[in-house]
């Protein structure tokens, strides 16, 4: 299958969409199809691979990137409206 | 792991042998340019300044990078071209350039413009007769000091052509060579990551107060306008926070431990990983690795950067198929095959990291073959 959805580390919890991906569609990581998206996800934007419980981790190049203010399910958009700076690195 | 390279006096091994041609301030542009025309193989190097400065450091920080320049390995052979009257007189470059032929002309000495580039014409045509016939040997991938850059950057460069340059790095650092990750802008929001990454508790910190005292000076400077060199830039884009818009910049230097943190133009005293404080502007920064050594440059564009740089080869890392198809002969790989899932991260950073080999061997990036070669310094204070 071809791959939609690159996750860059293997440590990652989110994979970033290199096209849209409409709601219902089968999210593709190294031509894997790992689970299928309940909501459209925007080009260059990010896809939870599994679900996320509010005030958890969003991990990016094996790195905390930003935490989520509320749950969020498998296959869900990622992103400003559901997450925030994590404020205890500043 | 070895490449055929030109060994030099002090030790050093370069990548290319080139003859420079070099002023020492703007105004001995155009004679430097007449033996550019008379001799289209000479690399010449104009610049903006030289005189004018308001503040001592720019003097100081102009000539580090044009004596080093002149010093790079890469370079075999160095005249430089005055006015005569200038702060940044060539006598205060030529103490840098050691074990290589050096020589001066002055404009306002040497009989005038037409006569200055005359005698330059025939030194810079004796010193390409004299590289002609020095031949490669072989060197160590470990002599290797691979500058590493991005500009132009756009949704995709931080999940394809900067983690592919990552996995390069990588490879480069286990052979011994030495990679140099700049643009302290862009580690704004990752402070606290590179500083867990550093070879020790020291370099960890010095990493930390390097990023946060920059960002300081960032929000100091732009005030209200911070938010566009800080901000996420393209939250429209997909990024959720400045911690991993910066991620995906410092994600091309790999994943290896931070061995030294050095200052603009310094030259590393350590190979692997290390750091060199630059501004963003990818030019400057380009010059400063030059100065601190580097003799290639591997540089990541997703809006399609074009720039190469004079006596240094600049490897071009596409990140997406569609500008690398649209600009045919400006770019060297085409990362965009990542995302196509044509190929995987792995198999682009292994096409670089052996590209990066047979560039040190001689061949020819697309920067090189078009003599893109823009050159500028960072200058920080004001001009009178």
């Amino acid at each position: 299958m071809k791959s939609n959805a690159i996750r860059v580390n293997a440590k990652d919890n989110v994979a970033v969409a290199v096209h849209a991906i409409k709601k219902g569609s089968p999210v593709v990581v190294d031509g894997q199809h790992l689970l299928d998206s309940v909501e459209e996800i925007p080009l260059g934007h990010k896809i939870a691979l599994s679900p996320f419980s509010k005030g958890e981790n969003v991990i990016r190049y094996s790195e905390p990137i930003v935490e989520t203010t509320q749950d969020v399910p498998a296959g869900g958009w990622v992103h400003v409206h559901n997450t925030q700076p994590i404020l205890s690195d500043a | 792991m070895e490449f055929m390279g030109y060994r030099r006096e002090n030790g050093k091994v370069g990548i290319r042998n080139h003859v420079l041609v070099v002023s020492s301030v703007s105004c001995a542009n155009g004679v430097v340019e007449a033996i550019g025309r008379a001799l289209p193989d000479v690399v010449t190097v104009v610049h903006g300044y030289g005189c004018g400065y308001g503040r001592i450091e720019d003097v100081i920080v102009s000539g580090r990078v044009l004596s080093r320049l002149a010093d790079n390995p890469n370079v075999g052979a160095v005249l430089f071209i005055g006015l005569g009257c200038e702060v940044l007189s060539p006598d205060r470059l030529v103490g840098e350039v050691k074990g290589k032929p050096v020589e001066v002309l002055v404009v306002q000495k040497d009989g005038g413009s037409a006569a200055t580039t005359a005698k330059g014409i025939q030194i810079a045509a004796r010193f390409l007769a004299e590289l002609k016939v020095q031949e490669r040997v072989p060197a160590s991938v470990s002599e290797l000091v691979v500058a590493l850059e991005c500009g132009g950057s756009d949704a995709f460069s931080g999940i394809t052509a900067n983690p592919a340059v990552g996995v390069a790095a990588d490879r480069l650092v286990a052979e011994g060579a030495t990679a140099i990750l700049s643009e302290t802008t862009e580690m704004i929001g990752t402070a606290h990551i590179l500083k867990r990454r550093g070879a020790t508790i020291e370099v960890g910190e010095q990493v930390e107060r390097l990023v946060n005292e920059h960002e300081k000076k960032v929000r100091e400077e732009l005030g209200d306008r911070a938010g566009m060199v800080i901000a996420p830039g393209n939250i429209e884009g997909g990024l959720s926070s400045i911690t991993e818009k910066s991620l995906g910049c410092i994600t091309k230097a790999g994943s290896t431990p931070i061995n030294e943190v050095v200052g603009y133009a310094e030259r590393p005293t350590k190979q692997g990983l290390v750091i060199m404080d630059t501004p963003g502007y990818d030019i400057d920064s380009m010059a400063g690795m030059v100065g601190g050594g580097a003799q290639m440059i591997i540089f990541t564009t997703g809006r399609g950067s074009v720039a190469g740089f004079p006596a240094v080869p600049v490897i071009k890392v596409a990140s997406n198929a569609e500008m690398f198809r649209n600009m045919p002969g400006d770019m060297d790989v085409n990362a965009g095959t990542i995302a196509d899932g044509d190929k995987t991260l792995d198999e682009v950073g292994q096409e670089i990291f052996d590209l990066v080999l047979r560039t040190a061997g001689g061949q020819k990036t697309c920067a090189e073959v078009n003599r893109s070669q823009p050159f500028n310094y960072l200058k920080q204070g004001p001009t009178f």
